[in-house]
């Protein structure tokens, strides 16, 4: 084995061994997963039943609005409640009300109707929509009637127009906005680790050159060497807890989707979910099952079918490691231009800001994967790691040479850092006691 | 032995780092199977030197030359180092790291354990072997980064104070092993200030300051180079007699009575006198039990030689002050 070939393989085993790296990698995916089932069970929970006393100035909404099975609405006049004062103070002293809404004259003839809902313990924003669309659906009833338009008349002038986009080259029905998701998901991972592990590479420069042992070290191998093997072992410790994590989650959710909560994780039920507010506004145009049903479809025709799963992962290694490779070798010219982790603010943060935009705009790309912006972060070698994964989730087609472009110029720009990286490494880690500043780095640099 | 090819050799090694001059035209010889004092203030510019040797670093011009051939890669193998900053990795088992060092330097696991184990028992720490670095005192782990350099048989070692922080009884030790590695075939370049290591153990010197080499050479060649006419003269009789003997051509430096009747004087010739026509000058008047030649001590001629140097420095500055003004 070569010298570099030790170096790697300290820098592994030394840190797989950590009890640290256990923790986080068996960890990371039950946080994963815990707080995605979290959520989804979060959003499913009924939320409680509410007492809602309405005070409505025309006496006329209150008694077409619509009750349902977890609100209780109940008009003032049974409380012999005249104005907005008294409801107050009768919601203050009663235990027995947790809401009052108040509904203005003017809310039935106006355009734009403002009510007041008071509460004791703040509502959800849930709660709010639903009321707004309570009332919003009473006001509609009411006009209805007053226009002595029919319910059926009204069934058939509403209308729900769904546009669904097709790819014009492969000719597939696509989901764009979830494939973007997905693609996020990636460009998120890299960023994600690029920081964690870049940041290992620079406090594993930091360690060997305050522990001074990285004199020893030079004196067997050169630099360059110990700096390439420092980053390329931390690499390979990355792409192992990658590996595990992505096993473990599938194995986690597979598990807890089939066994624990088989229900809830199902497509069905998650689209349920969504579309539980349509079914709050009284006026229901066709059954919403059906619906249901099509979403649920078409996120399991996502998942297996329209993600390129095989180019996703392939693209995703490659920019994992181009991105790492980038950014790893200037965290180790950081590590080694200072003394100790404190002084190492002013070099960290023009190094992190294009990492941190490069994630901006992989989210701005969820929206808008055609702008401008995506199109050159996606080609510019300290963003495209990021973007370039949301571009491709949503159709490779196409994008065949600008995916060449951003892989060459990504090589090209980590050979150049390394480069640049192993001259101010070589002179810096045998620098101590002097203050680095750019302009002292830029001498390093050309020194023989 | 003066006509073998030294192991190594330094030509004229010039090294300059941004406007400073670390290293000034410097030649060394280090013949082999000896060790070698490689000496000088704080800053003088040793450890740009060692640097040199051990590729850290590159001269800006002049050359090394490892038993007669251009210093290169391949030559690390021969080199054991042991930096004056050093240190270990604080969370990596020491039987582990050892064995790392080991192999960087060329050794194969296999071989590298084995002899480590051998060196663990000579230095009683063979039961420190899964230990970490945290749990060892200071001198603990220098025993260690000691065995680290010399494991793979080095042909060259270069040890940069290897006695600081170890008590007198390791200092011994390590101090035997060097002797011992030299006889077995190795060259040693020490560089230190405890000049008192240097007499007992050094066989040639060179004397770096301000970037320059101001001495060199054999150890009793320089202190002969340093010795002036000094000698101590113990005597029967008083003071005031051997002061009276002779007039002129020496000055008493010291005198000190012993005993009533005994007394021992330093004095210094001058004017050429001969050390026979004194002492027959003085015979008559009293009577001589010994006379020693004063050797000054490394420590002596270390401060004497860098004093010097700067007196003669400042000379020059003032001058160049003066024709200015």
């Amino acid at each position: 084995m070569g010298k570099i070939g030790l170096i790697i393989k300290r820098e592994y085993t030394t840190r797989v061994k950590k009890k640290s790296f256990l923790l986080m990698t068996i960890l990371g995916p039950i946080l994963i997963v815990g707080f995605l089932v979290g959520a989804i069970w979060l959003g499913q929970q009924e939320e409680k039943d509410l007492n809602i006393l309405v005070l409505d100035d025309t006496y006329v909404l209150s008694n077409t609005l619509l009750q349902s099975e977890k609100y209780h609405l109940t008009s003032s006049q049974d409380e012999g409640i005249e104005n907005i004062d008294d409801g107050k103070t009768f919601l203050k002293k009663n235990d027995q009300y947790d809401i009052f809404l108040y509904l203005p004259g003017n809310i039935v003839s106006g355009n734009t109707s403002v009510g007041k809902l008071f509460y004791k313990d703040a509502p959800s924003s849930n709660v709010q929509r639903h009321l707004e669309n309570i009332v919003d659906g009473s006001i509609e009833r009411l006009r209805l009637k007053e226009l002595n338009i029919s319910n059926e008349d009204y069934s058939r002038l509403k209308n729900k127009v769904q546009l669904h986009t097709i790819d014009v080259v492969s000719n597939e029905e696509k989901n764009v906005g979830m494939r973007a998701g997905v693609g996020f998901i990636f460009g998120l991972m890299i960023y994600m680790f690029i920081f964690m592990y870049g940041i290992q590479v620079m406090k594993g420069v930091i360690e060997e050159k305050s522990n001074r042992i990285v004199e020893v070290i030079v004196s067997s191998v050169k630099p360059f060497e110990l700096m390439m093997g420092k980053i390329i072992g931390i690499m390979f410790v990355g792409l192992t807890q990658f590996i595990i994590w992505v096993i473990l989650s599938l194995t986690l959710t597979t598990t807890l989707s089939l066994a624990v909560f088989p229900d809830m994780m199902s497509p069905q039920k998650m689209a349920e979910t969504a579309q539980m507010e349509q079914v709050a506004v009284g006026i229901e145009i066709e059954p919403v099952n059906s619906e249901a049903e099509d979403v649920g479809k078409e996120f399991q025709d996502l998942i297996f079918n329209q993600i390129p799963w095989g180019l996703m992962i392939g693209l995703f290694i490659f920019y994992f490691i181009g991105g790492y490779l980038l950014y790893g070798s200037l965290m180790a010219a950081v590590g080694a231009a200072v003394d100790s982790e404190t002084d190492t603010q002013q070099f960290i943060l023009p190094i992190t800001a294009p990492l941190i935009f490069g994630y901006i705009v992989a989210a701005m790309a969820i929206d808008n994967p055609n702008s401008v912006a995506v199109e050159w972060c996606s080609q510019i070698p300290f963003t495209s790691p990021i973007v370039m994964l949301v571009r491709v989730s949503m159709g490779a087609e196409g994008l065949a040479l600008e995916i060449i472009t951003s892989m060459v110029l990504l090589i090209g720009t980590f050979v150049g850092t390394t480069w640049v990286a192993g001259r101010i490494y070589r002179t810096g880690i045998l620098m101590y006691g002097k203050k680095a500043s750019y302009k002292e780095m830029f001498k390093w640099l050309r020194h023989k | 032995m003066t006509n073998e090819t030294p192991i190594f050799e330094a030509k004229n090694i010039i090294k300059e780092y941004s406007g400073h001059r670390a290293l000034d035209n410097v030649c060394i010889k280090v013949p082999k199977q000896s060790i070698f004092g490689l000496l000088g203030p704080n800053g003088a510019g040793k450890t740009s030197l060692i640097r040199i040797i051990n590729q850290i670093t590159a001269p800006d011009s002049g050359k090394i030359l490892i038993d007669g051939k251009p210093l290169q890669r391949e030559h690390v193998k021969q080199i054991g180092y042991l930096p004056e900053e050093r240190g270990l990795y604080k969370k990596m088992k020491i039987g582990e790291q050892a064995v790392y060092l080991a192999q960087l330097k060329g050794m194969s696991k296999k071989q590298a354990k084995q002899e480590l184990m051998l060196w663990f028992k000579k230095f009683e720490i063979d039961t420190w072997w899964n230990k970490t670095v945290d749990e060892l005192s200071k001198g603990m782990a220098q025993k260690i980064q000691f065995i680290t350099t010399v494991v793979h048989r080095p042909q060259l070692l270069i040890l940069d104070e290897p006695f600081s922080g170890f008590d007198p009884i390791n200092t011994n030790l390590v101090k035997s092993e060097i002797l011992k590695l030299r006889d077995e075939g190795a060259t040693i370049i020490l560089s230190t200030h405890n000049m008192g290591s240097v007499e007992e153990i050094c066989d040639n010197i060179a004397l770096i300051n301000n970037s320059k080499k101001i001495l060199g050479g054999k150890v009793n060649d320089v202190k002969q180079q340093f010795s002036e006419e000094k000698y101590i003269i113990e005597f029967k009789g008083t003071g005031v007699a051997f002061a009276n003997a002779i007039w002129g051509g020496w000055e008493m430096v010291n005198n000190e009575q012993l005993g009533k009747n005994h007394a021992k004087a330093t004095i210094k010739l001058t004017g050429g006198t001969q050390l026979n026509d004194f002492l027959k000058g003085i015979i008559n008047a009293v009577e001589i039990e010994s006379v020693n030649k004063v050797i000054p001590s490394m420590n002596e001629i270390f401060i004497r030689a860098v004093e010097n140097e700067s007196n003669s420095k400042k000379e020059v500055t003032n001058e160049n002050t003066n024709q200015d003004g």
